[in-house]
């Protein structure tokens, strides 16, 4: 007797909850979940797929079916990268990271310091030619990468040539080419940030006897910590992602910045998809972790300004 | 006494310190400005010129010596095979570009819609999947690229093979990125799936600032879920969807990466920032480069132009 009570009070409890759910289910709700399931499978399976084929084997990766969860945490995909004694030929990868952050921390760097300064300059200070020379830096997202990279590759050999530096295979180069693309955002996000400050606070600042140059360091900037922030991020991802500039200017492979050696991994005669996806997984978990990190301050960033890309 | 940080101009004691600056302000904006025009604005000038030049890899460090051509580049690229229109199964760079770059903003602003209506409603995990959806965006495009090629791979490894063959959807292994018109299809599904978070943030933003009495206002009629969304959330909307596709427009006729890393450019699906990258770094043929580049940019500007004229124009009156 007991028995059967307690497989009714069972019977109970699932015909409760499948009531429940039959009730919490209304067909917005249904439809809410399966549009957002199809949207969080479609976005998260190639990064699962990235991840998880890094360390999947040759053997695993070139069988007769695709393996989905491979047999072990095997090291081999990473081992070709660095390892020497692997017998691999892109056991140098690890030269190419120092080559990505070599491009993209100096680009960050300059360009906060540099924005900073114009964006003072275009929030606060009242001088002739503003406007035609924001229109100027604003006709920038018109032009296509394509389009300048001839011109610029052209006009740098000839400077090169006359002050002795080598267009190809430099990376200062590179981090001009990036601080001109970067360099108009920077600028705008800075001095619609810079507006929100009360200016009561600088005019206080300047009658207390301090120089513009004062103000700005003392008083403007430590209050746009979180748009610094936003600006730095932005900058370094569009110097560690971009690809275009650095396939033409880069050609020694001990120069090269980690998507162009991505590139040529995947281009090799011999197709190593594991190898290939474990050096993206070593170029995106940074960025990635970067990005949920400073979510907060990022999503406004990229709203507003718009990663050109 | 009392400062202003800007001063009217016609006090006259205050002239110098006007002067002053504004000299500041050049200081300040000027290696900013340098490197934009110098290394931008220039360039863009300078391309005229090279697209009416004989450059290759002999003249490219002594271009300004470079032998006139007339007007010998242009039509050099216009009698392009890759480059001209041929049949629908061969569009040819420049109508591939209009269709790819049209087809694929109008998706991503659909889907960045979409996404933005799921977002926009409270539930539990919110945070954690705004910050999810991101993802695509914010990751280095050669990862995206090459993930999405290794999940096609023609082999029975890849993955979308081995889903559709245990599903006896299909026999045997496709190709799909070197399939005409299968491959252009995936470079534009392709594109909506990396690029709507953009079109998301934005319209996340505009939607998050609506009157909520609107709404109430709509409730009070009687307006249905559908009703209110096409009374109040689309009027609302309409700018913020109007310069998404613009700026979305502009970006993906102006994308080299994104189809060069999938595509290469082959299998119906060439475009024209990939061409120009061909005549110039692969046949060295930096003038007709330039001139293709010139006439992406003319396409472009024509698009801008109707788009002010038309768009603009109903928005106005609207």
């Amino acid at each position: 007797m007991s028995q059967s009570t307690a497989a009714r009070a069972r019977g109970g409890e699932r015909m409760n909850f499948i009531e429940h759910l039959a009730r919490w289910i209304t067909w917005p709700r249904f439809i809410f979940a399966l549009v957002m399931l199809f949207f969080l499978t479609s976005i998260l399976f190639p990064f699962y797929w990235m991840v998880s084929s890094s360390f999947k084997t040759y053997a695993e990766i070139g069988g007769r079916t695709a393996v989905y969860v491979p047999g072990a945490l095997r090291w081999d995909a990473y081992r070709e990268l660095f390892d020497p004694n692997f017998g691999a030929r892109f056991w140098n990868f690890g030269v190419n990271i120092v080559n990505s952050v070599k491009v993209a921390v100096p680009t960050a760097l300059i360009a906060m310091i540099l924005s900073v300064l114009g964006a003072y300059a275009v929030a606060r200070l009242q001088f002739r030619g503003k406007s035609l020379m924001l229109n100027g830096i604003l006709a920038i997202y018109l032009f296509p990468g394509i389009l300048l990279i001839i011109p610029l590759f052209a006009m740098l050999a000839q400077i090169g040539a006359k002050l002795g530096f080598d267009v190809q295979d430099n990376l200062p180069v590179l981090i001009l080419t990036y601080l001109a693309q970067t360099l108009p955002v920077a600028l705008y996000m800075l001095a619609n940030y810079f507006r929100t400050i009360p200016t009561e606070i600088e005019q206080a600042g300047l009658i207390d006897g301090c120089t513009r140059l004062d103000v700005i360091w003392r008083i403007t900037l430590p209050l746009s910590v979180p748009a610094l922030i936003s600006v730095g991020i932005y900058t370094f991802m569009i110097a560690w992602n971009e690809f275009l500039y650095a396939l033409v200017f880069l050609n020694s492979r001990n120069m090269f910045t980690m998507p162009i050696q991505i590139n040529t991994i995947f281009n090799d005669p011999s197709p190593r998809p594991h190898v290939v996806m474990a050096a993206s997984t070593i170029m995106s978990v940074p960025i990635l972790m970067l990005f949920l990190g400073m979510e907060r301050y990022l999503a406004e960033g990229l709203a507003a300004g718009g990663v050109k890309g | 006494m009392t400062t202003s940080l800007h001063p009217p101009r016609r006090a006259s004691r205050w002239r110098s310190l006007d002067a002053r600056e504004a000299r500041l302000a050049w200081l300040l904006i000027l290696p900013t400005a340098l490197i934009v025009f110098g290394l931008v604005l220039f360039p863009a000038v300078f391309s005229i010129w090279i697209s009416f030049r004989d450059v290759g890899l002999g003249n490219l460090h002594d271009v300004f010596h470079a032998p006139s051509v007339g007007l010998g580049n242009y039509a050099s690229v216009f009698r392009d095979f890759a480059f001209k229109f041929q049949n629908l199964g061969n569009m040819g760079a420049a109508v591939n570009s209009i269709v790819y770059s049209f087809a694929a903003t109008i998706l991503t602003v659909v889907v960045g819609l979409i996404a933005a209506l799921l977002l926009n409603r409270p539930f539990r995990g919110r945070g954690l999947s705004r910050a999810l959806f991101l993802f695509p965006y914010v990751t280095p495009i050669v990862s995206v690229a090459f993930v999405w090629r290794w999940i096609l791979d023609p082999r029975p490894s890849g993955v979308l093979n081995d889903i559709l063959m245990r599903l006896h959807l299909i026999d045997a292994p496709n190709a799909y990125l070197a399939t005409r018109g299968l491959a252009l299809l995936i470079v534009i599904i392709f594109e909506a799936w990396r690029y709507f978070p953009f079109a998301m943030l934005m319209i996340l933003a505009r939607l998050q600032a609506i009157d909520k009495t609107l709404y109430e206002a709509a409730e009070v009629d009687g307006a249905h879920t559908w009703m209110k969304f096409r009374a109040v959330t689309i009027p609302e909307l309409r700018y913020v969807l109007g310069a998404i596709f613009l700026l979305r427009l502009i970006w993906t006729f102006n994308k080299f990466d994104d189809i060069f890393l999938l595509t290469g450019g082959g299998f119906g699906t060439n475009v024209l920032p990939v061409l120009t990258y061909q005549f110039s770094f692969k046949s060295f043929d930096f003038g007709k480069g330039a001139a293709a580049a010139m006439i992406l940019l003319v396409i472009l500007i024509v698009f801008l132009v109707v788009y002010a004229m038309t768009v603009m124009k109903n928005v106005d009156e609207t």
